[in-house]
Protein backbone atom coordinates (compact mmCIF):
# COMPACT_ATOMS: atom_id res chain seq x y z
CA UNK A 1 0.00 0.00 0.00
CA UNK A 2 1.74 3.19 -1.10
CA UNK A 3 0.00 5.28 2.10
CA UNK A 4 2.22 2.88 4.51
CA UNK A 5 5.33 3.97 2.60
CA UNK A 6 4.54 7.73 3.71
CA UNK A 7 6.49 11.10 2.66
CA UNK A 8 8.31 13.73 4.70
CA UNK A 9 6.96 16.65 2.77
CA UNK A 10 4.99 18.32 0.32
CA UNK A 11 5.86 17.17 -3.63
CA UNK A 12 4.79 19.95 -4.97
CA UNK A 13 7.15 22.40 -3.18
CA UNK A 14 9.87 20.01 -0.76
CA UNK A 15 12.88 22.65 -0.65
CA UNK A 16 9.70 26.07 0.10
CA UNK A 17 9.92 28.00 3.20
CA UNK A 18 6.07 27.74 4.00
CA UNK A 19 4.77 30.73 5.94
CA UNK A 20 1.91 29.82 8.37
CA UNK A 21 -0.70 32.09 6.61
CA UNK A 22 -0.19 30.01 2.87
CA UNK A 23 -0.39 26.77 4.80
CA UNK A 24 -3.71 27.79 6.60
CA UNK A 25 -4.50 29.21 2.94
CA UNK A 26 -6.36 25.90 1.75
CA UNK A 27 -9.69 26.37 3.39
CA UNK A 28 -10.09 22.51 4.99
CA UNK A 29 -6.65 23.29 6.55
CA UNK A 30 -7.99 26.69 8.28
CA UNK A 31 -11.39 25.29 9.14
CA UNK A 32 -9.69 22.33 11.06
CA UNK A 33 -7.33 24.81 12.62
CA UNK A 34 -10.31 27.03 13.93
CA UNK A 35 -12.01 23.90 14.89
CA UNK A 36 -9.29 22.90 17.32
CA UNK A 37 -8.08 25.55 18.25
CA UNK A 38 -11.00 26.21 20.78
CA UNK A 39 -9.73 23.77 22.82
CA UNK A 40 -6.44 25.20 24.04
CA UNK A 41 -7.48 26.12 27.03
CA UNK A 42 -7.76 22.56 28.13
CA UNK A 43 -5.34 22.25 31.43
CA UNK A 44 -5.29 18.70 32.48
CA UNK A 45 -4.04 17.08 35.65
CA UNK A 46 -4.59 13.51 36.51
CA UNK A 47 -5.93 11.76 39.26
CA UNK A 48 -6.41 8.09 41.74
CA UNK A 49 -9.43 7.80 42.91
CA UNK A 50 -8.67 4.58 44.95
CA UNK A 51 -6.51 1.96 45.02
CA UNK A 52 -8.75 -1.09 44.65
CA UNK A 53 -9.41 -2.57 41.68
CA UNK A 54 -11.96 -5.64 40.62
CA UNK A 55 -9.43 -7.13 38.16
CA UNK A 56 -5.63 -8.02 38.20
CA UNK A 57 -4.00 -7.12 34.91
CA UNK A 58 -0.28 -8.44 34.00
CA UNK A 59 1.99 -5.41 33.53
CA UNK A 60 -0.66 -2.28 34.90
CA UNK A 61 0.97 0.17 35.53
CA UNK A 62 -0.92 1.35 38.86
CA UNK A 63 0.17 -1.60 40.92
CA UNK A 64 3.72 -0.65 40.04
CA UNK A 65 6.01 1.73 42.25
CA UNK A 66 4.68 3.13 45.68
CA UNK A 67 1.38 4.82 44.67
CA UNK A 68 -0.53 1.40 45.38
CA UNK A 69 0.11 2.40 48.94
CA UNK A 70 -1.36 5.71 49.69
CA UNK A 71 -3.94 5.68 51.95
CA UNK A 72 -7.28 5.93 49.68
CA UNK A 73 -9.22 9.17 51.02
CA UNK A 74 -12.70 8.64 50.44
CA UNK A 75 -14.15 11.77 51.77
CA UNK A 76 -16.09 13.34 49.18
CA UNK A 77 -15.72 17.17 50.51
CA UNK A 78 -12.15 16.47 50.43
CA UNK A 79 -12.12 15.49 47.12
CA UNK A 80 -14.49 18.85 46.57
CA UNK A 81 -12.00 20.91 48.09
CA UNK A 82 -9.16 19.44 45.60
CA UNK A 83 -11.35 20.12 43.01
CA UNK A 84 -11.53 23.54 43.95
CA UNK A 85 -8.29 24.16 44.73
CA UNK A 86 -7.56 22.56 41.21
CA UNK A 87 -9.66 24.64 39.43
CA UNK A 88 -8.27 28.02 41.37
CA UNK A 89 -5.04 27.07 39.85
CA UNK A 90 -6.16 26.69 36.20
CA UNK A 91 -6.93 23.38 35.98
CA UNK A 92 -9.97 22.42 33.06
CA UNK A 93 -9.77 18.88 32.47
CA UNK A 94 -9.54 15.88 34.96
CA UNK A 95 -8.74 12.50 33.95
CA UNK A 96 -9.59 9.73 36.51
CA UNK A 97 -7.73 6.81 36.70
CA UNK A 98 -6.05 4.05 38.39
CA UNK A 99 -6.62 1.69 40.41
CA UNK A 100 -10.39 1.38 38.98
CA UNK A 101 -12.11 4.59 39.03
CA UNK A 102 -15.52 3.05 39.28
CA UNK A 103 -15.10 0.95 42.38
CA UNK A 104 -15.31 5.14 43.57
CA UNK A 105 -18.58 6.04 41.68
CA UNK A 106 -19.19 9.20 44.67
CA UNK A 107 -15.80 10.84 44.61
CA UNK A 108 -16.04 10.38 40.11
CA UNK A 109 -19.21 12.34 41.23
CA UNK A 110 -18.04 14.94 43.37
CA UNK A 111 -15.31 15.59 40.30
CA UNK A 112 -18.08 15.82 37.81
CA UNK A 113 -20.13 18.61 40.04
CA UNK A 114 -16.65 20.63 40.59
CA UNK A 115 -14.55 20.37 36.58
CA UNK A 116 -17.60 19.16 33.69
CA UNK A 117 -14.28 18.33 31.61
CA UNK A 118 -13.06 15.10 31.89
CA UNK A 119 -12.11 11.45 31.33
CA UNK A 120 -12.21 8.17 33.04
CA UNK A 121 -9.87 4.90 32.73
CA UNK A 122 -12.03 1.96 33.35
CA UNK A 123 -12.00 -1.52 32.61
CA UNK A 124 -15.84 -1.15 31.91
CA UNK A 125 -16.70 -4.17 34.07
CA UNK A 126 -18.54 -1.90 36.48
CA UNK A 127 -21.12 0.85 35.06
CA UNK A 128 -20.03 3.98 35.96
CA UNK A 129 -23.63 6.13 36.77
CA UNK A 130 -24.80 8.44 33.57
CA UNK A 131 -24.90 11.21 35.68
CA UNK A 132 -21.05 11.42 35.55
CA UNK A 133 -20.86 13.06 31.93
CA UNK A 134 -17.01 12.58 31.28
CA UNK A 135 -15.42 10.26 28.25
CA UNK A 136 -15.30 7.02 29.34
CA UNK A 137 -12.34 4.76 28.14
CA UNK A 138 -12.37 1.63 28.18
CA UNK A 139 -9.73 -1.02 28.42
CA UNK A 140 -9.31 -3.87 25.59
CA UNK A 141 -5.93 -6.31 26.09
CA UNK A 142 -7.10 -8.56 23.31
CA UNK A 143 -9.74 -11.42 22.89
CA UNK A 144 -11.62 -13.14 25.87
CA UNK A 145 -9.02 -15.83 25.39
CA UNK A 146 -6.72 -13.35 26.27
CA UNK A 147 -8.41 -11.18 28.43
CA UNK A 148 -9.17 -14.26 30.53
CA UNK A 149 -5.18 -15.36 31.00
CA UNK A 150 -3.48 -11.95 31.42
CA UNK A 151 -6.68 -10.00 33.48
CA UNK A 152 -8.29 -13.25 34.67
CA UNK A 153 -11.72 -12.13 33.47
CA UNK A 154 -14.19 -14.07 31.94
CA UNK A 155 -16.23 -12.91 28.51
CA UNK A 156 -14.79 -9.30 29.36
CA UNK A 157 -15.78 -7.69 25.56
CA UNK A 158 -19.20 -8.79 25.62
CA UNK A 159 -19.76 -7.28 29.17
CA UNK A 160 -17.96 -4.25 28.31
CA UNK A 161 -20.31 -3.84 25.69
CA UNK A 162 -23.20 -4.69 27.27
CA UNK A 163 -22.71 -2.43 30.41
CA UNK A 164 -21.82 0.58 27.26
CA UNK A 165 -23.52 0.55 23.94
CA UNK A 166 -25.02 2.91 22.44
CA UNK A 167 -23.15 5.65 25.36
CA UNK A 168 -21.94 8.75 23.69
CA UNK A 169 -19.30 8.18 26.62
CA UNK A 170 -17.52 5.03 25.77
CA UNK A 171 -14.34 4.77 23.80
CA UNK A 172 -13.03 1.40 23.99
CA UNK A 173 -8.91 1.82 24.34
CA UNK A 174 -7.72 -1.53 22.78
CA UNK A 175 -3.69 -1.92 24.06
CA UNK A 176 -1.37 -3.57 21.40
CA UNK A 177 0.72 -5.60 22.84
CA UNK A 178 3.56 -7.84 21.40
CA UNK A 179 1.10 -10.92 21.19
CA UNK A 180 -1.96 -9.45 20.65
CA UNK A 181 -1.75 -7.52 17.36
CA UNK A 182 -3.84 -10.42 15.15
CA UNK A 183 -6.65 -10.54 17.50
CA UNK A 184 -7.98 -6.90 17.20
CA UNK A 185 -9.23 -7.68 13.87
CA UNK A 186 -11.77 -10.04 15.98
CA UNK A 187 -12.23 -7.64 19.33
CA UNK A 188 -12.69 -4.26 16.64
CA UNK A 189 -15.07 -5.80 14.42
CA UNK A 190 -17.42 -6.80 17.64
CA UNK A 191 -17.16 -3.23 18.92
CA UNK A 192 -18.20 -1.80 14.95
CA UNK A 193 -20.88 -4.44 15.11
CA UNK A 194 -22.01 -3.09 18.42
CA UNK A 195 -21.65 0.99 17.24
CA UNK A 196 -18.80 1.60 19.59
CA UNK A 197 -16.31 3.43 19.24
CA UNK A 198 -12.59 2.40 19.54
CA UNK A 199 -8.93 3.99 19.90
CA UNK A 200 -5.35 2.25 19.90
CA UNK A 201 -2.83 2.42 22.70
CA UNK A 202 0.09 1.00 22.85
CA UNK A 203 1.96 -1.09 25.71
CA UNK A 204 5.07 0.24 27.02
CA UNK A 205 7.32 -1.24 29.81
CA UNK A 206 6.70 -0.20 33.27
CA UNK A 207 10.38 0.47 34.76
CA UNK A 208 12.11 -2.94 35.62
CA UNK A 209 9.59 -5.05 33.08
CA UNK A 210 11.17 -7.59 31.48
CA UNK A 211 8.17 -9.52 29.96
CA UNK A 212 6.55 -11.08 26.63
CA UNK A 213 4.39 -7.87 26.00
CA UNK A 214 7.50 -5.64 25.04
CA UNK A 215 7.25 -4.21 21.85
CA UNK A 216 10.02 -5.14 19.12
CA UNK A 217 10.71 -3.30 15.80
CA UNK A 218 8.81 -6.16 13.82
CA UNK A 219 6.03 -5.68 16.36
CA UNK A 220 5.68 -2.32 16.04
CA UNK A 221 5.31 -2.53 12.08
CA UNK A 222 2.38 -5.30 12.08
CA UNK A 223 1.15 -2.68 14.94
CA UNK A 224 0.96 0.22 12.37
CA UNK A 225 -0.29 -1.73 9.64
CA UNK A 226 -2.91 -3.24 11.59
CA UNK A 227 -3.82 0.42 13.19
CA UNK A 228 -4.26 1.59 8.99
CA UNK A 229 -6.56 -1.43 7.87
CA UNK A 230 -8.95 -1.14 11.12
CA UNK A 231 -9.01 2.96 10.07
CA UNK A 232 -9.63 2.61 6.83
CA UNK A 233 -12.25 -0.45 7.24
CA UNK A 234 -14.13 1.31 10.09
CA UNK A 235 -13.67 4.51 9.55
CA UNK A 236 -17.24 5.56 11.57
CA UNK A 237 -15.86 3.80 14.61
CA UNK A 238 -12.17 4.22 14.91
CA UNK A 239 -11.20 7.10 15.92
CA UNK A 240 -7.33 7.55 14.77
CA UNK A 241 -5.68 8.63 11.94
CA UNK A 242 -2.33 7.66 10.30
CA UNK A 243 -0.51 10.19 11.94
CA UNK A 244 -1.24 8.70 15.52
CA UNK A 245 -0.08 5.03 13.67
CA UNK A 246 3.14 6.82 13.02
CA UNK A 247 3.66 8.49 16.36
CA UNK A 248 3.10 5.76 18.37
CA UNK A 249 4.39 2.94 16.62
CA UNK A 250 7.77 5.10 15.48
CA UNK A 251 11.12 2.88 16.35
CA UNK A 252 11.65 5.74 18.61
CA UNK A 253 9.34 6.30 21.47
CA UNK A 254 7.51 9.65 22.01
CA UNK A 255 10.16 11.10 24.43
CA UNK A 256 12.73 10.79 21.60
CA UNK A 257 10.40 11.77 18.71
CA UNK A 258 8.86 15.37 20.80
CA UNK A 259 10.74 15.78 24.22
CA UNK A 260 8.35 14.65 26.69
CA UNK A 261 6.60 17.74 28.23
CA UNK A 262 5.56 15.69 31.49
CA UNK A 263 7.09 17.40 35.37
CA UNK A 264 8.75 13.80 35.31
CA UNK A 265 10.98 14.44 32.01
CA UNK A 266 10.74 18.71 32.42
CA UNK A 267 12.42 20.35 34.63
CA UNK A 268 11.00 23.75 33.49
CA UNK A 269 7.63 24.99 35.71
CA UNK A 270 7.59 28.46 33.62
CA UNK A 271 4.58 27.07 31.53
CA UNK A 272 3.17 24.64 29.92
CA UNK A 273 2.76 20.58 31.43
CA UNK A 274 5.40 21.11 33.32
CA UNK A 275 3.97 24.35 35.22
CA UNK A 276 0.19 23.07 35.90
CA UNK A 277 0.31 19.36 35.53
CA UNK A 278 0.37 17.12 38.66
CA UNK A 279 -0.14 13.33 39.36
CA UNK A 280 -2.36 12.81 42.62
CA UNK A 281 -2.30 9.15 44.60
CA UNK A 282 -5.50 8.57 46.37
CA UNK A 283 -4.02 10.03 49.57
CA UNK A 284 -4.04 13.49 47.49
CA UNK A 285 -0.92 13.79 47.81
CA UNK A 286 1.21 14.45 44.23
CA UNK A 287 5.40 14.33 43.48
CA UNK A 288 6.52 16.16 41.11
CA UNK A 289 9.86 13.59 40.61
CA UNK A 290 6.95 11.25 39.03
CA UNK A 291 4.35 13.20 37.91
CA UNK A 292 3.64 12.22 34.12
CA UNK A 293 -0.01 10.71 32.32
CA UNK A 294 1.04 7.27 33.34
CA UNK A 295 3.55 7.51 36.42
CA UNK A 296 6.21 4.22 36.52
CA UNK A 297 6.45 4.15 32.64
CA UNK A 298 9.97 3.30 31.07
CA UNK A 299 10.18 6.61 29.74
CA UNK A 300 12.03 5.19 26.80
CA UNK A 301 9.56 2.80 25.74
CA UNK A 302 6.84 5.36 26.10
CA UNK A 303 3.83 5.05 23.38
CA UNK A 304 0.89 5.47 25.65
CA UNK A 305 -2.24 7.41 23.88
CA UNK A 306 -2.29 9.58 26.97
CA UNK A 307 0.75 10.58 27.11
CA UNK A 308 1.33 11.26 23.15
CA UNK A 309 -2.32 12.94 23.31
CA UNK A 310 -0.47 16.10 25.18
CA UNK A 311 2.95 15.80 24.01
CA UNK A 312 2.24 15.73 20.13
CA UNK A 313 -0.36 18.12 20.62
CA UNK A 314 2.02 20.62 22.13
CA UNK A 315 4.80 20.50 19.54
CA UNK A 316 2.39 22.89 17.52
CA UNK A 317 5.33 25.09 16.37
CA UNK A 318 7.60 22.82 14.76
CA UNK A 319 4.33 20.88 12.75
CA UNK A 320 3.85 24.01 11.23
CA UNK A 321 6.80 23.79 9.02
CA UNK A 322 4.36 22.44 5.48
CA UNK A 323 1.36 21.90 4.72
CA UNK A 324 1.57 18.07 5.00
CA UNK A 325 2.81 17.94 8.36
CA UNK A 326 0.58 20.56 9.96
CA UNK A 327 -2.22 18.31 8.11
CA UNK A 328 -0.94 15.49 9.66
CA UNK A 329 -0.84 17.10 12.98
CA UNK A 330 -4.66 18.32 12.78
CA UNK A 331 -5.27 14.76 12.41
CA UNK A 332 -3.73 13.85 15.63
CA UNK A 333 -5.30 16.86 17.82
CA UNK A 334 -8.89 16.13 15.89
CA UNK A 335 -8.37 12.78 17.02
CA UNK A 336 -7.10 13.67 20.57
CA UNK A 337 -10.05 15.66 21.05
CA UNK A 338 -12.75 13.44 20.36
CA UNK A 339 -11.40 11.14 22.17
CA UNK A 340 -11.24 13.12 25.44
CA UNK A 341 -14.02 15.77 25.37
CA UNK A 342 -17.45 14.78 25.01
CA UNK A 343 -19.82 16.45 22.27
CA UNK A 344 -16.32 16.50 20.43
CA UNK A 345 -17.20 15.17 16.72
CA UNK A 346 -13.80 14.05 14.81
CA UNK A 347 -13.71 15.26 11.39
CA UNK A 348 -12.51 13.09 8.05
CA UNK A 349 -8.45 12.96 8.37
CA UNK A 350 -6.96 15.60 6.43
CA UNK A 351 -4.06 13.55 5.36
CA UNK A 352 -4.31 10.11 4.05
CA UNK A 353 -0.95 8.82 4.10
CA UNK A 354 2.13 8.21 6.59
CA UNK A 355 4.49 11.49 7.41
CA UNK A 356 7.06 12.07 9.16
CA UNK A 357 7.38 13.46 12.94
CA UNK A 358 9.55 16.90 12.17
CA UNK A 359 12.99 15.90 12.42
CA UNK A 360 12.48 12.02 12.13
CA UNK A 361 12.10 9.39 9.33
CA UNK A 362 8.55 7.53 8.71
CA UNK A 363 9.65 4.71 10.94
CA UNK B 1 21.81 49.02 14.20
CA UNK B 2 17.97 48.69 15.91
CA UNK B 3 16.71 52.23 17.71
CA UNK B 4 14.66 52.13 20.92
CA UNK B 5 11.60 53.34 18.38
CA UNK B 6 11.88 50.05 16.58
CA UNK B 7 11.87 47.94 19.40
CA UNK B 8 8.76 49.81 20.44
CA UNK B 9 6.94 49.15 17.15
CA UNK B 10 7.52 45.51 17.59
CA UNK B 11 5.78 46.22 20.83
CA UNK B 12 2.61 47.65 19.19
CA UNK B 13 2.43 44.91 16.39
CA UNK B 14 3.20 41.95 19.07
CA UNK B 15 0.37 43.47 21.21
CA UNK B 16 -2.11 43.78 18.27
CA UNK B 17 -0.70 40.25 17.28
CA UNK B 18 -2.41 38.78 20.67
CA UNK B 19 -5.22 41.06 21.06
CA UNK B 20 -5.93 39.26 17.45
CA UNK B 21 -4.71 35.50 17.84
CA UNK B 22 -6.06 35.16 21.19
CA UNK B 23 -9.22 37.71 21.19
CA UNK B 24 -7.85 39.43 24.27
CA UNK B 25 -11.15 41.73 25.24
CA UNK B 26 -10.74 45.79 26.50
CA UNK B 27 -7.11 46.24 25.39
CA UNK B 28 -5.58 47.70 22.92
CA UNK B 29 -2.37 47.90 21.58
CA UNK B 30 -1.50 50.55 23.06
CA UNK B 31 -2.91 50.16 26.68
CA UNK B 32 -1.52 46.35 26.45
CA UNK B 33 1.32 47.10 29.44
CA UNK B 34 4.63 45.25 27.78
CA UNK B 35 5.48 44.57 31.69
CA UNK B 36 2.47 42.38 32.41
CA UNK B 37 3.50 38.63 32.69
CA UNK B 38 1.47 36.93 29.69
CA UNK B 39 1.61 33.76 32.24
CA UNK B 40 0.61 34.49 35.26
CA UNK B 41 -1.34 37.66 34.93
CA UNK B 42 -3.14 37.28 31.16
CA UNK B 43 -3.11 33.05 31.32
CA UNK B 44 -1.44 32.55 27.86
CA UNK B 45 -0.24 28.86 28.11
CA UNK B 46 2.36 27.14 25.44
CA UNK B 47 -0.24 26.86 22.62
CA UNK B 48 -1.21 30.29 22.72
CA UNK B 49 2.44 31.18 22.68
CA UNK B 50 2.58 28.75 19.94
CA UNK B 51 0.16 30.51 17.72
CA UNK B 52 1.83 33.89 18.38
CA UNK B 53 4.94 32.74 17.29
CA UNK B 54 3.40 31.29 14.21
CA UNK B 55 2.31 34.35 13.12
CA UNK B 56 5.87 36.01 14.33
CA UNK B 57 7.60 34.06 11.84
CA UNK B 58 4.87 34.97 9.53
CA UNK B 59 5.87 38.86 9.97
CA UNK B 60 9.52 38.53 10.91
CA UNK B 61 10.67 36.02 9.16
CA UNK B 62 12.32 34.65 12.47
CA UNK B 63 11.92 31.63 14.61
CA UNK B 64 11.01 31.40 18.29
CA UNK B 65 12.69 27.78 19.46
CA UNK B 66 10.22 26.26 21.57
CA UNK B 67 12.85 26.08 24.26
CA UNK B 68 12.73 29.63 24.73
CA UNK B 69 9.25 30.24 25.34
CA UNK B 70 9.68 30.10 29.12
CA UNK B 71 12.60 33.35 28.49
CA UNK B 72 9.62 35.34 26.84
CA UNK B 73 7.27 36.11 30.05
CA UNK B 74 6.17 39.69 28.94
CA UNK B 75 6.01 42.03 25.37
CA UNK B 76 8.77 43.62 26.48
CA UNK B 77 11.14 40.97 26.51
CA UNK B 78 9.41 38.97 23.54
CA UNK B 79 9.95 42.08 21.52
CA UNK B 80 13.76 42.32 22.37
CA UNK B 81 14.23 38.93 21.89
CA UNK B 82 12.67 39.18 17.77
CA UNK B 83 14.72 42.52 17.57
CA UNK B 84 18.02 40.18 18.62
CA UNK B 85 17.10 37.88 15.76
CA UNK B 86 16.45 40.96 13.57
CA UNK B 87 20.09 42.78 14.14
CA UNK B 88 21.87 39.29 14.03
CA UNK B 89 20.46 38.65 10.57
CA UNK B 90 21.02 41.91 9.31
Amino acid sequence: MDALKGKQTDTTAPDKEWKFSEILADHKTRDRWEKVRQYFFLRESTYDMSNRCNIKCEGCYYFEGDKQFARENKDPEAWRELMRAEKERGITYVVLAGAEPSMAPELCEVCYQEMPLGAIASNGLKFIPESIQYKIHISAWGNDETSFKIRNAKNMLGRQIENYKGDPRAVFVYTFTRDNIDQVFEVAAKIAEHGCQLTFNMFSAPVGYDGSLRHTADSLDKTRKAMIDLLLKYPRNVLFSYYNAVAHTHRSGLHDLYACSYPRMNPSTDIGLGRSFRQYRTDLSWNREVACCVPDTDCVDCRHYASGSAVVTARLFRHAGDPDTFKAWLDYVDTYLAIWVMGYDKGDNLCSHLVAPPGHEVF
Amino acid sequence: MSTETDVEKITLRIAQIMIDELKLEDVTPETFDPEIDLIDEVGIDSMDLATVALVLRDEYAIRIDEDDYPKLKNIRLLSEYIDNKLKNRS
